[in-house]
């Protein structure tokens, strides 16, 4: 079976730092940032460990449906969507993840563009 | 630059919160540069019950007083980031001044990694416990293909080595005019009638310590003593195909398709195996099956012939009629037997 990229970079030790570095830009970020200012600190850790390791294949999967029902009643704009891929960019890059897997993982985050943006 | 000063600078650029709160009036009389940052500089208010509500202030109190320490936690928000300090209180040394010296600890690293572990412990354990009801709905898949003891030795070794089985009893059944049936019935009404007929034969087969090995369209074929050994290998073949004659009859009186089985038994050795590598079937071949499929062939519907080689491990439970030689085929030596149940009153004069 194929490694899953989760697995490639060293599975929850190097995802969990990913996870606390996206989490640390991501409230420091004024675009995107604003949308976490009334999650409590455990739901939004939990909510980035599951992405993150949703998006590298590792032991957290979505539907879209989920997806869809955790967004919608937020009013995501693309200007934030693009900002939240900027800022996996630059995780990933942090992390020396290759260049390669870095556009698998934000080319998985762009086909859930439309579940988080609506119609 | 005196030592006093450098201290003070030492102090004020400290990664750690530093104040100390007068006793007296529960108020802060100094706060490092830190713990401005967090908890805000002249505009904030300098009341340790206004700071942190949640800070128990008769237990503080009360410690200062027996000059002990008092440890606390704080939560805040910086920003949008919810922080959170451990606070220690140590009640200063000069017993002139009723000060508490506070030292606030940044823990707020440490709850974040906290609650992702939690969360991360949970998705792995909802995974281990998919992972357990899918190793197990395999597990039953492939006991549906072999025998558990095989099984057992197929998941230790990866192989199941081939087994001779010296003395067992092999029942074959097929169904008189198949074809026919196959023509005028729909073959979803035939292969749920099939399923209902061979679930119910296996049930019986249970009940009398025989084993189904497979089925293949209108045939079944069912062993008693493989793998595990059966002592009456003969009599729970009998048995079970008595029964499974008797549930036809039944079945078919309230059934619009007549299913009339032709039965053959025979004892003798057979091989045990899995067969294939990529398709794993547990089966069952040697002297015993040839010679229970042949019997079968003799047998007219809804009745049972078995072989010499079954006759004489059979007791007085069961009348073993001489079927007349065939006239096109050469018989078996020791030629085949009608078998019927006896009637419990013929059986039990005989004993």
């Amino acid at each position: 079976m194929e490694k899953t990229l989760f697995e490639k970079y060293g599975g929850f030790s190097t995802v969990s730092k990913i996870v606390m570095d996206l989490y640390d830009t991501l409230l420091d970020d004024d675009d995107v940032g604003p949308f976490f200012d009334d999650v409590d600190m455990p739901r939004l850790i939990d909510h980035q460990t599951k992405f993150v390791a949703s998006l590298m294949g590792g032991p957290a999967s979505f539907t879209d449906t989920h997806i869809q029902r955790a967004h919608h009643n937020l009013d995501i704009a693309p200007v934030h969507f693009d900002r939240l891929k900027e800022i996996i960019e630059g995780t990933l890059e942090k992390f020396e993840v290759e260049r390669e897997d870095i556009e698998t993982v934000l080319g998985a985050f762009e086909s859930r563009r439309k579940l988080l943006l609506g119609d | 630059m005196t030592i006093e000063a450098i201290n003070e600078q030492l102090l004020r650029a400290i990664g750690v919160g530093v104040a100390l709160a007068d006793l007296d009036t529960l108020e802060l009389k100094f706060r490092n540069d830190t713990f401005i940052d967090w908890f805000g500089g002249p505009e904030a208010s300098l009341r340790l019950g206004d700071l942190f509500p949640s800070l128990d202030l008769e237990a503080l109190s009360g410690e200062m007083e027996n000059g002990g320490t008092f440890t606390a936690e704080a939560s805040f928000k910086l920003k949008r980031r919810r922080m959170t300090v451990a606070m220690d209180f140590t009640r200063a040394g000069n017993s002139t001044e009723r000060i508490a010296v506070l030292v606030c600890q940044n823990i707020t690293r440490i709850k974040e990694l906290e609650s992702m572990i939690d969360s991360y412990s949970m998705m792995v354990e909802r995974n281990t416990h998919e992972i357990k009801r899918e190793k197990e709905q395999v597990e039953k898949l492939l006991l549906n293909m072999m025998p558990r003891s095989a099984y057992e030795e197929y998941k230790s070794f990866g192989v199941v080595a081939p087994r001779i089985f010296e003395s067992v009893s092999v029942l074959t059944l097929d169904f008189e005019n198949f074809d026919k049936i196959l023509e005028s019935n729909d073959p979803a009404v035939i292969v749920s009638e099939l399923n209902d007929i061979y679930t119910a034969f296996d049930r019986i087969g249970e009940q009398f310590g025989c084993e189904r090995v497979r089925t293949n369209g209108d045939s079944y074929f069912a062993v008693s003593g493989v793998p595990d050994p059966v002592l009456n290998h003969a009599e729970s073949v009998a048995n079970a195909a008595v029964r499974f004659l008797r549930y036809l009859a039944r079945r078919n009186e309230s059934h619009p398709i007549r299913w009339e089985a032709r039965l053959g038994l025979a004892s003798g050795p057979v091989v045990g195996s899995v067969v294939g590598v990529q398709r794993y079937i547990y089966d069952v071949f040697g002297p015993a099956v040839e010679r229970a499929s042949k019997t079968r062939a003799r047998a007219p519907g809804m009745a049972i012939v078995a072989d010499a080689s079954i006759r004489d491990l059979l007791d007085t439970r069961f009348t073993l009629t001489a079927l007349p030689p065939a006239r096109v085929r050469p018989e078996p030596q020791g030629g085949l037997y009608l078998l019927e149940e006896a009637s419990q009153s013929e059986a039990h004069g005989a004993l």
